[in-house]
């Protein structure tokens, strides 16, 4: 098992190797070799352990570093661990991961392999799995319910989320995007959510998966479409913002607004840029910092400064001021996002 | 009538590689003909391939090893062998003899898998240093072979097996030495042995079966790289009408009385047509014998591609074959 792995980095320490994993993959590809051959490819080359997960088309491999299939989670008693957060991995599609069992710095060989064995891949899969997108989305949905469901006996959801590719201990994290989807995630956050606007909650093992799912609700609700008419961030950790999190708690859907939002509301029609330049002075540390995220001069942020003080009603020289306008500012998004 | 089939030479194209197998080979850059000017070369061995140190091959007090010094063949210098022991139970023995086209390799050679099924069914391994050709032609290396082998049986007491428990075994070359080392022990009427297991052996000197025409110098041993190993070992006689079945087994008329015989071969190698006739000649003289072919793997696959399916597939087909015979 060793052996290609010592030869490899032997024979041409970074490019050359480079080059000779390409090689090991265009074969593969040729021949046209399945998923298993793939992640064994990915083991062999790099002498790591290797793992695929695909909770959507309910694959999921493990290949040991002697070249050979690990039962499935399944089959190991509660307490194995799930893919560790500081393992390497690459995004196969929007929902299949990759991952060599090493922590990084990841070497030249590293990098190639995963990105190389995720593209055979996901091509792979396309010509062998291709996904009847709306089926396999509503079963999808239908075993989330039961994970994210806080009613659900312990039992059934770790029975549910096995189907989903998800042994108990396994870290993972519910994600609530905008348009009602719910994720449950077990890799990276950023290629499944693309530009979509989603509150991300935070890492949990399954048991736990409902209160992930309720913070990454109210996360949601802290995000913005990021333009002019509604400023701020389109994804939002609720590990980031623990204590707004309370607030959109307390901020139920229909109720009545604080007169501060209203302030903003009546500011935000006196000019175009006033929303967004609200949102920059709530969110960077200087005048010089927002006038260069405004991409103004900072003589034109003194002087919105003076006309937004007078629209609000208070001052917004001081971190006192500022710190009104923030939660100001959330609060309105609260409201919009109920 | 006639009901004879007359075969005639379909030389298509070839046998595909498996993907994996394919995958590793141009991973590794291929391998070019060996020629007999690169004899030195491919001595020198691959980059980053060093052979196992003592205290590898014990894996962590799991074997105790040691080198022993033993009568060769008569009027031949002593032969080497490495013996280790394991610090368990043990059952009997596996001889172990190494590849390399008769002309390179040592006695540390391919015994990680020997270790293996050691470690697995209670063995001694026993690996022996034999010379190599063209320095030592025929009969040098096998009667080598065949001391170090009588040397363990008469020592099986001392190193706690039964003598009439040792398996010979070998891989490319090495299979085509125990294979004929197995004919020697019939022949010369001792050491009795338990089974022969002959991983893709070279067998045949006149290297002209439809599969060597067919894979020419595909893979990594070719026709050109065989033609240099036996012209090594035989010289002129190489392919003519006297080479004995104990430098080339495939030679041999009469392959009754020899032990229960594993052999494998892959399908996309120079060596396929040559080992599933050795397989089926035992059958039809009335012997036991297992045959398994490896589709699309070429001659080593299970070395050069060790995590590919078909080489773990390989793998595990010895050791079940191993463990019915010496669980028996």
């Amino acid at each position: 098992m060793r052996d290609l792995t010592v030869r490899l980095s032997a024979l041409d320490p970074d490019a050359g190797a480079a080059l000779r994993v390409v090689s090991y993959f265009d074969e593969l590809a040729a021949g046209h070799a399945g998923l298993h051959a793939i992640v064994r490819g990915a083991t062999s080359l790099t002498g790591s352990p290797a793992r695929f997960l695909d909770a959507r088309r309910h694959l999921r491999l493990r290949v040991n570093s002697a070249g050979e299939n690990e039962p499935g989670e399944d089959d190991v008693a509660d307490g194995s661990s799930g893919p560790d957060p500081a393992w390497l991995s690459a995004a196969v599609d929007d929902v299949a991961v990759l991952w060599l069992e090493r922590s990084g710095p990841p070497r030249v060989v590293d990098a190639v392999v995963l990105e190389r064995a995720c593209a055979l891949a996901r091509s792979v899969l396309e010509r062998t799995r291709p996904l009847a997108a709306s089926a396999s989305r509503r079963q999808d949905a239908d075993l989330l319910e039961v994970v994210l469901d806080p009613r659900t006996p312990r039992d059934d959801r770790r029975r549910a989320a096995r189907s989903l590719g998800l042994a108990p201990e396994t870290p993972c994290r519910a994600v609530a995007v905008v348009d009602g989807t719910a994720l449950v995630l077990t890799g990276p956050v950023e290629p499944p959510l693309g530009s979509r606007r989603a509150g991300v909650g935070p890492v949990v093992t399954v048991d736990e998966l409902p209160g992930s799912w309720v913070a990454a609700r109210r996360a949601l609700r802290l995000t913005a479409e990021g333009t002019a008419t509604d400023p701020g961030p389109r994804i939002v950790h609720a590990e980031a913002v623990q204590g707004l999190l309370l607030l959109a708690a307390a901020v139920p859907a229909g109720a009545p607004p604080v007169p501060d939002v209203g302030a903003v509301e009546r500011a935000a029609v006196l000019a175009p840029w006033m929303l967004r330049t609200l949102d920059v002075l709530a969110t960077t540390s200087s005048r010089r910092a927002a006038a260069t995220e405004l991409a103004v001069h900072h003589s034109t942020v003194q002087a919105r400064v003076l006309t937004a003080q007078r629209a609000l009603g208070w001052e917004l020289q001081d971190v006192a001021g500022l710190q009104r306008l923030q939660l100001a500012l959330v609060l309105r998004r609260l409201h919009r996002n109920s | 009538m006639t009901t004879t089939t007359n075969i005639t030479s379909t030389t298509g194209s070839v046998t595909p590689f498996d993907p994996e197998a394919a995958a590793a080979l141009a991973a590794l850059g291929g391998f070019p003909p060996i020629t007999p000017d690169l004899i030195p070369v491919v001595r020198q061995g691959l980059p980053g391939q060093l052979p196992p140190s003592d205290e590898e091959l014990a894996r962590d007090g799991a074997f105790t090893v040691e080198e022993r010094s033993v009568p060769g063949p008569d009027g031949a210098p002593d032969v080497s062998l490495l013996i280790c022991r394991p610090t368990t139970t043990v059952t009997g023995a596996v001889y172990w003899i190494h590849g390399g086209g008769m002309v390179l390799g040592d006695n540390r050679g391919g015994i990680a898998e020997a270790l293996d099924w050691a470690q697995e069914f209670g063995l001694v391994v026993v690996s022996v240093e034999y010379r190599l050709a063209p320095e030592t032609p025929h009969p040098g290396p096998v009667e080598d072979c065949y001391a170090g082998l009588v040397w363990t049986a008469e020592h099986a007491g001392e190193l706690g097996f039964d003598p009439a428990r040792i398996v010979v075994a070998g891989a490319s070359a090495g299979g085509g030495l125990a294979a004929a080392v197995a004919l020697l022990a019939r022949d010369r009427r001792g050491p009795g042995l338990l089974g022969q297991l002959l991983i893709y052996p070279m067998l045949d000197d006149r290297n002209d079966s439809p599969s060597a025409v067919q894979m020419a110098d595909t893979g990594t041993w070719g026709r050109t790289a065989n033609d240099t190993g036996w012209s090594a070992l035989l010289g002129a006689a190489r392919g003519g009408p006297d080479v004995s079945p104990y430098a080339a087994p495939a030679r041999a008329q009469d392959l009754t009385g020899l032990p229960p015989t594993f052999v494998d071969v892959a399908s996309a190698e120079n060596f396929r047509d040559e080992d599933i006739a050795y397989a089926s000649r035992i059958w039809q003289a009335g012997g036991r014998a297992e045959l398994h072919v490896w589709p699309g793997g070429f001659h080593g696959f299970d070395v050069f591609a060790p995590q590919a399916a078909i080489s773990q597939a390989a793998r595990a087909a010895r050791r079940a074959w191993l463990s019915r015979l010496v669980q028996a």
